[in-house]
């Protein structure tokens, strides 16, 4: 079998969907589960504000604006990053990183691919669903497939800076926390839990300056017609710009701190 | 001291990992436990510890039903799993003791006393600061034996206690279980794989095959029931049908080794009289002494013998040979 | 019974000494986790200021009335992560990896010795920032103060109870599934509408998280309850819940113990 450079990357992307699928009705749970919940929360929130509350508009949008809002960026809330990241700081904190250094893979790709695969299952299912929806409403299927798109570099985004944070185990013996705070801070500022536009101007530069708007916020806006084409080539092109920047930084913080591991005794 | 009375004769189903067991254990006793992996003997433990019910059939331990679990039952008891931790991990062993004189009501005065001599016998007094984490395999396990021994039971269930250890903790270990067994008379029930365990420890051992009772006595009666391994030597090896035909033995009798082989099997090599130059392939047959001479002269008229011992069955090849016949029964 | 109560105060100070040595040799894993809550309090907070930067009123509820929720909210959680948190996390464990094994063998009851072995301490500063907040916003919030103070703490140790006792139910199902992180998840997923004053839910949803996962327990109807008290047909609703709760996970315990007897064999 040589697929060449494919070789272990297509090896370990079946093996995740194979892992994470193997316990079926857990991976279904799991996924309805993160869907239903934060669109409720959010549901709830727009209900009591609006059809409780006697609001019309709020931050310029409407009820159905906001409904639809919450639905589509449930969508793109199951394509961002997995726990992959977590899974990196255990290896480092228990010394198991030690057996993925004698093979001829790049951990951190490794452990992003096995990750991503349920991932990309999982958008795929997005995906048709997103069409299905654009059969019945005006939302372009076409635009459906550039937020995907863009959730999806969303997603190595949101891994890459949790693979550059995890390093800090290296020197703290876990980054759990350290990864904790910035799913926490991801929550907020990528817009799973509100439309950003909701956000005050004045603080708009705070999520402007993140690039965690582009993992659900933007591809969201983007797919119902929300946001310009411009608009859109713009956000893609900065989400290029932080992979880069991401990897480069992981070159970095891993090519420092593997140096200190290796001294260290392994 | 009261006795310690067990019975056990559930009916025979399938399923059941105990099938047919019944014994009687004397107060003060130290017995071993043996049987292959699923022959039920950590279901008997667990049973005679009140972890599970018996199906069918009864227990009694200390005049009592164990299952019950009564409190006066528990704090007579004691149930050490050489694979799990009762130790906290991050804490060092005096902090989890301390939680266990709490547990147990021990007297401030008691405790440290026992403590003491726990610590001393097994020679650890100076690791009681230590976490448990920064200990070796065997003096985790020395602290767990005193962490289940200090409110001084009556019984101790001890399942592989010395699984993974090595030869000299293991041997440490077993010295101090019989050091403690003689003097406190605590009755001791101990499963092992570990024949040295059993054989220098148990005055009595009983072995579980699927499920029943195939030997109960003591460990010398095993090994002394008449059977030798006759080891021979020849010029050319025959291959095993050949030795089947030639002596008239059953194929399991016959062990072929071969040369390189002999150090890992052979135990008793110092004790036989000339040490052997391993230039060719022995063959080994467990036979009864009074087969001995039947043997050698129907091998003598066949091949070429160039040197031949005799040696006293090893508890570990008699217990082997059982559990293979096991697997051929099976 | 009073022999028996002080047998279990000390052991259960013989817990908090030894969680006391634990955390002391991992002080920063313990202030790092400090952080996190403190993180998370700061994203609930900046949530419903982001919310009401677009209304004065969500439901009948000022901003300062949910601040004071939000405070009751996250003492009443610290109170929780501080005592039982961790113990639930290792339940699992304890079932899968036939740990309860040597629990079940000691004299003390194993529910007892199960839920009292992980005790966070460090975490009591967070109650404390929690107690803060509300304090900060009581007045605004419109609370009497003064004697009113001492329901708080009645209220607090009713939401921690109903914390553990909805978290146990929760957990008791490892004893029939292997993987039960799952149903773990689960609990946390319902935690999210905690976060939320139960007064802004539908009706029919706020009837389940009254009822059948009584989530809205652990903040939202103490805080309701000290800011103005409850109506009285509320009081027996909370009584005849917790009770339910209380036997149902006796008799799941009693079963799963049954069930792990039956395959440890």
């Amino acid at each position: 079998m040589s697929l060449g450079v494919l070789g272990w990357r297509w090896a370990a992307l079946r093996n995740g969907l194979q892992d994470a699928t193997a316990y079926r009705i857990e991976f279904l749970f799991e996924f309805l589960g993160s869907a239903f919940v934060p669109a409720a929360v959010q549901w709830i929130v727009w209900y009591a504000l609006f059809q409780l509350g006697g609001a019309t508009t709020v931050a310029g949008m409407t009820y159905v604006d906001m409904i639809q809002y919450t639905l589509m960026s449930v969508l793109f809330t199951q394509i961002r990053g997995g726990d992959q990241d977590f899974e990196l700081q255990e290896m480092i904190r228990t010394g198991g990183l030690s057996n993925y250094l004698l093979r001829p893979v790049g951990v951190v790709e490794f452990v992003f691919i096995r990750g991503l695969a349920p991932k990309l299952f999982i958008a795929g299912f997005c995906l048709v669903i997103g069409f299905a929806i654009s059969l019945f409403f005006p939302f372009s299927a076409l635009r459906m497939l550039g937020a995907m798109l863009l959730a999806l570099m969303g997603n190595i985004i949101h891994y890459q800076l949790g693979a550059a944070l995890s390093t800090v185990a290296f020197y703290w013996e876990e980054a759990f926390a350290m990864l904790m705070v910035k799913n926490l801070i991801v929550s907020l500022l990528s817009g799973e839990k509100i439309p950003l536009n909701l956000i005050p101007e004045a603080y708009s530069w705070i999520w402007k300056s993140t690039p965690f708007y582009l993992y659900v916020f933007a591809p969201t806006q983007f797919a119902l017609g929300r946001s310009s084409i411009t608009q859109f080539a713009g956000e893609l092109l900065l989400s290029l710009v932080w992979v880069v920047a991401c990897w480069g930084l992981i070159r970095l913080t891993w090519g420092l701190s593997i140096k200190r591991y290796l001294s260290l005794g392994g | 001291m009261g006795s310690l009375g067990l019975l056990l004769k559930p009916e025979i189903q399938t399923h059941n990992a105990l099938t047919d067991v019944s014994f009687e254990i004397e107060a003060g006793s130290f017995t071993g436990l043996i049987g292959a992996n699923g022959a039920g003997k950590t279901t008997l433990l667990k049973i005679l510890s009140g972890l599970i019910p018996p199906s069918s059939g009864e227990a009694l331990v200390l005049d009592e039903n164990p299952f019950k679990r009564s409190m006066s039952f528990r704090r007579q008891i004691s149930l050490v799993m050489g694979q799990k931790a009762q130790l906290w991990w991050d804490l060092p062993a005096v902090d989890a003791f301390d939680l266990l004189q709490a547990i147990f009501e021990i007297p401030k005065k008691t405790y440290q006393e026992r403590l003491t001599t726990l610590t001393e016998l097994l020679d650890v007094t100076r690791l009681l600061n230590t976490q448990i984490r920064r200990l070796s395999l065997g003096e985790r396990m020395k602290m767990e034996l005193i962490g289940a021994l200090l409110h001084w039971p009556k019984i101790i269930f001890l399942d592989e206690p010395t699984i993974g250890l090595d030869i000299l903790a293991a041997h440490k270990l077993r010295e101090f279980l019989k050091v403690f067994n003689h003097k406190e008379k605590a009755t001791i029930i101990l499963t092992s794989h570990n024949m040295d365990d059993i054989e220098r420890l148990c005055s009595r051992v009983i072995i579980l095959r699927a499920g029943k009772t195939i030997y109960d006595g003591t460990p010398t009666g095993l090994t002394n029931e008449g059977e030798r391994r006759l080891r021979v030597r020849l010029m050319q090896t025959p291959t095993l049908a050949e030795l089947c035909q030639i002596t008239g033995l059953p194929a399991e009798r016959i062990e072929l080794q071969k040369i390189g082989n002999e150090e890992a099997s052979e135990k008793n090599e110092g004790e036989s009289e000339t040490p052997i130059q391993p230039t060719h392939d022995s063959v080994l047959f467990s036979i009864g002494q009074e087969q001995i001479v039947g043997v050698l002269q129907a091998l003598m008229g066949r091949v070429q013998i160039i040197d031949m011992g005799i040696e006293q069955q090893s508890l570990e090849h008699v217990i082997q040979k059982l559990y293979s016949e096991e697997r051929a029964s099976v | 019974m009073w022999s028996t109560f002080r047998r279990y105060a000390r052991i259960y100070g013989v817990q908090i000494k030894n969680n006391f040595v634990r955390e002391a040799v991992y002080r920063t894993n313990f202030l790092t986790s400090l952080a996190v809550d403190i993180v998370w309090m700061v994203i609930e907070l900046s949530f419903f200021s982001i919310l009401y930067a677009n209304t004065p009123v969500l439901m009948g509820w000022t901003k300062p009335q949910v601040y004071f929720f939000l405070g009751i909210f996250f003492a009443s959680d610290a109170l929780f992560t501080t005592f039982f948190q961790r113990n639930f996390w290792q339940f699992s464990d304890l079932v899968n990896k036939g740990e309860l094994d040597i629990l079940l063998t000691k004299p003390v009851h194993p529910v007892f010795l199960a839920l009292s072995r992980w005790i966070n301490l460090t975490n009591i500063l967070n109650f404390i920032v929690g107690m803060v907040i509300a304090v900060r916003f009581a007045p605004a919030a419109g609370f009497l103060g003064g004697w009113h103070w001492l329901t708080v703490a009645a209220w607090l140790a009713f939401g921690v109870i109903s914390a553990l006792l909805i978290r146990f139910a929760f957990s008791i199902w490892v004893f029939w599934t292997e993987r039960s992180w799952a149903i773990s998840r689960l609990y946390y997923q319902f935690f999210h509408f905690a976060s939320l004053p139960d007064t802004l839910f539908p009706k029919m949803i706020r009837y389940l998280l009254l009822t059948l996962v009584p989530v809205a327990f652990i903040g939202s109807v103490p805080a309701r309850a000290i800011l103005h008290g409850l109506e009285p047909s509320e009081y027996a609703l909370l009584a005849g819940v917790l009770t339910f709760f209380f036997v149902a996970n006796g008799l799941l315990w009693h079963a799963g113990l049954r069930r792990y007897q039956s395959v440890s064999s």
